[in-house]
């Protein structure tokens, strides 16, 4: 309990941030649902076939799962608020949709039948007395929509939308539950408290109640122009890898163009997503800059056919060279540490079994059971290629990055990948197995950035390669522990490396 | 002579290719209180729904005020016909001021007239306006809500007014209060008034002239006394005599007058007993068996209606059977 209140103090900020992007999306989504339902069931109601057809098609939206609907709509539109905003929208179109339409439908034929008679036209009919009639099964519609919204939109995060979802995820990720706690725990309080708002619209007449939804869209509309208006001369967005380390680099990142730059704000964006996530919004402009290895490069970003294997500084040169070449995009000079994939054991496990090396593992390949991260298991830079070059076949698990650790201390399984800065490694008393026969790249982390905005910006990019050839591995698994272990914000830490090592002023 | 309110000219009409009204003609007068009289599936609420074209004829021509029904911009005419319904359908998100506003709010009549014409109306079918024209129509009685469906009706001044079994639904005290306030609010305004009602007693004691349908066929136009005296055909005679039976007791005394079984004046009579139109047959027979003839006021006991003595009772009970 104390830990959850410690945990809320020191996010409280990116909460509040989190809590209003959350509210923003959400209610963005609901009033557009309810613009395009509302009316759309009224004309429904005229006619009744078309109205069955349109009952079913919505309801065959709702039964498609919200991480599908999501995954889908990332090649139509790509990432951030608007494919969470649209599959929001199209799961609150069923309940409002159907609500409207038998909140009409249902109305007494005696009163239908007096309206006409007392020649009453059809748009006065619908405001006088079908809607008004109507009213109190359209906002409990509405009212549901709104909860599954809300619900829903903690799944944005994964789309880079933000939201109370950064939380959860962040949470997960760092295995913390406080996190968790406090990201659902905001998300229910808030359906709860909209839920207590649209009741209460409910109990005013139509006119009031247009003109209070119709304030509520010019205070959203508002907010996102004063948003716009209230931009410093120059804002730059950095994002990360879902993460700790990504977090703490890009905290560095920002402290250090702050400083050389006091007419840009830098937006931090992090735990962002995952790698494709972040490529693909830096190539639409939507981030600026965002740190990534030398390795995932070569391997995932640009196509390079060749198997050469190369040294760090060979391995950094060529991903500069391809992502130049195919991607127009400029990445910096690179820090020291290398972040690289790793096979890990418990200590004891590998004394036991003699461990060194991963060729080590061929001799004890019946008492392996493996849990690993999606992306590992079939990366050929990965366990793809450990399998081939080391012969080697154990039964994995595939699992979320977090959870793997988890499983390892509890012994469920008793190998798994890890990065070589985890600070789980230290937590955990594990061991890395070396990699005697060079499968896994160097990876370097640098900040990839679009050639225009190099161009643009060289102030900038001289501030990022301050960190050239800083920072340890040793140096990076403490911040990750500092981080990840004892909770200290990813902010704090990273500006007392660079106060420390003089890269900042003290004081900032 | 004037020209008739609506007239009915070889109107027919099918419903689903099942002809419901084969061949309808007939005229109501400027100010007539009509009543059409049959039992359920006589055509009679078809036709009166024809009137505001709720219903639209599948042939023939109705006539509005001269005019084909057909010629007139459909919301115009509507505004002009006041429709009170058998299920009452007063708006149930609206109070009774705006119950009774709606039509007049949509012929952009100023608020303050509305709200005095509320007021008016609220007092002509004596429901006190300060205390129900914030009401909504849930927290009235069935009766007090007809008295808001039927001042709603009139609110707009219409020169027709329709009336679709509008007393059906409640219990016999109501609606014979209600009945005498439709008698009295039609004396005062004079609009034209088409009611239609499955029973001949409302229709007798209604009507100025009762058209009795049947199968889709208008059997008999005419007043209460040429319906009672002279029916047109066995089916309407009974239809009459079937109400004769019931009751007997119960009877007032206005339904002996107006069926035309009244007698004429004795030639000297001193200090006569007296009786009053809606007082029953129960104390006519006490009255009747002291005295040989008593004279009919008029409900409030003021205008002289007419004469009844001890024959013109027989003669009337008699017509049960034939």
């Amino acid at each position: 309990m104390s830990d959850l209140i410690k945990t809320f103090l020191d996010q409280k900020d990116q909460l509040w941030q989190a809590l209003l992007q959350h509210l923003e999306i959400s209610m963005i989504a609901l009033l557009i649902a309810v613009m395009i339902a509302v009316p759309l069931a009224i004309w429904a109601t005229h006619h009744p076939k078309v109205a069955e057809t349109l009952l079913q098609i919505t309801s065959v939206l709702q039964t498609i799962p919200s991480l599908a609907l999501l995954g889908l709509l990332i090649p139509l539109v790509g990432i951030g608020s608007v494919p969470a905003v649209i599959a929001l929208v199209i799961y609150a179109l069923l309940p409002i949709f159907q609500n409207t339409y038998v909140g009409i439908d249902e109305i007494d034929p005696s009163l239908e039948e007096a309206a006409d008679a007392f020649g009453m036209r059809p748009i006065q009919k619908l405001f006088r007395v079908e809607l008004p009639i109507a009213m109190p099964v359209i906002i409990s519609g509405i009212r549901t929509a709104m909860v599954l919204i809300v619900g829903t939109a903690t799944l944005a995060a994964l789309i880079g939308a933000g939201g109370l979802g950064n939380f959860i995820l962040l949470g997960i990720n760092r295995n913390d539950t406080s996190l968790i706690l406090i990201g659902a725990i905001s998300s229910a309080l808030l359906a709860i408290i909209l839920s207590a708002l649209i009741r209460l619209l409910q109990r005013m007449s139509l006119k009031n109640m247009l003109i209070s939804v119709g304030v509520l869209i010019a205070a959203i509309a508002g907010g996102v122009g004063v948003q716009s208006l209230s931009k410093p001369v120059e804002q730059i967005t950095v994002a990360g890898k879902l993460g700790s380390e990504p977090d703490i680099l890009i905290n560095m990142y920002k402290d250090l163009i702050e400083q050389d730059n006091p007419k840009v704000k830098v937006q931090l964006k992090s735990n962002f997503g995952e790698t494709s996530f972040l490529f693909n919004a830096l190539k639409a402009h939507r981030i600026d800059i965002y740190p990534e290895f030398s390795g995932t490069v070569l391997e995932t970003l640009v196509k390079d056919d060749s198997t050469k294997k190369l040294s760090e500084q060979g391995t950094y040169l060529k991903a500069k060279k391809l992502i130049s070449q195919q991607g127009r995009m400029t990445y910096l000079e690179p820090m020291n540490y290398e972040n690289t994939f790793g096979i890990a054991v418990k200590r004891s496990f590998a004394a036991k079994y003699h461990l060194k090396t991963i060729s080590d593992l061929s001799a004890i390949q019946d008492k392996l059971h493996g849990g690993m991260s999606l992306e590992f298991i079939n990366r050929k830079d990965g366990m793809v290629g450990i399998k081939k070059a080391y012969n080697l076949d154990f039964p994995i698990k595939s699992m979320q990055p977090s959870l793997r650790y988890e499983a390892i201390k509890k012994n469920d399984i008793n190998i798994c990948d890890a990065y070589t800065t985890d600070s789980q490694l230290r937590q955990l008393d594990l061991v890395t197995l070396q990699d005697d026969k060079h499968v896994f790249p160097p990876y370097q982390g640098a900040p990839l950035m679009n050639d225009d905005f190099a161009g643009k910006h060289s102030k900038v990019v001289d501030s990022l390669n301050k960190l050239k050839g800083k920072i340890t591995a040793k140096q990076m698994q403490e911040m990750n522990y500092e981080v990840n272990v004892q909770k200290k914000s990813a902010a704090g830490v990273a500006k007392t490396y660079l106060v420390q090592h003089g890269l900042l002023k003290a004081g900032e | 002579m004037a020209q008739p309110m609506i007239e009915f000219r070889h109107v027919k009409k099918d419903f689903n290719g099942q002809t419901t009204i084969k061949d309808l003609n007939f005229t109501i007068d400027q100010g007539e209180l009509f009543v059409l009289v049959g039992t359920s599936g006589s055509g009679k609420t078809t036709t009166l729904k024809m009137i505001n074209q709720l219903f639209v004829q599948t042939d023939g021509d109705i006539l509005f005020a001269g005019k084909r029904i057909k010629d007139y911009d459909l919301r115009t005419l509507r505004l002009d016909i006041g429709y009170v319904l058998q299920q009452i359908a007063l708006f149930p998100t609206m109070t009774v001021r705006q119950n009774i506003g709606v039509i007049l709010e949509m012929k952009k009549v100023p608020r303050k007239e509305i709200n005095r014409r509320v007021d008016d109306l609220l007092e002509q079918v004596d429901l006190d306006p300060e205390k129900y024209r914030d009401r909504y129509p849930r927290e009235l009685s069935g009766g007090e809500q007809q008295r808001i469906g039927i001042v709603r009706a009139m609110a707009a001044k219409p020169p027709v007014i329709l009336f679709d079994e509008p007393f059906s639904a409640l219990d016999p005290i109501v609606r014979t209060q209600l009945q005498d306030l439709v008698v009295e609010l039609h004396q005062k305004v004079k609009s034209t008034i088409v009611f239609v009602t499955h029973d001949m007693d409302e229709a007798l004691k209604l009507g100025d002239r009762i058209g009795i349908m049947s199968h889709g066929d208008l059997l008999q136009v005419d007043t209460p006394e040429e319906i009672a005296q002279h029916p047109a055909n066995e089916f309407v005679e009974d239809f009459f005599a079937s109400t004769v039976g019931k009751n007997i007791y119960e009877t007032p005394v206005d339904k002996i007058m107006r069926t035309g079984f009244s007698v004429s004046a004795p030639e000297q009579i001193d200090s006569p007993v007296q009786v009053r139109s809606n007082d029953v047959l129960e104390d006519v027979f006490s009255k009747l068996s002291n005295t040989p003839i008593v004279e009919v006021l008029d409900a409030k006991g003021q205008q002289h209606v007419g004469w009844i003595d001890r024959k013109a009772i027989i003669s009337y009970l008699s017509e049960t059977k034939h």
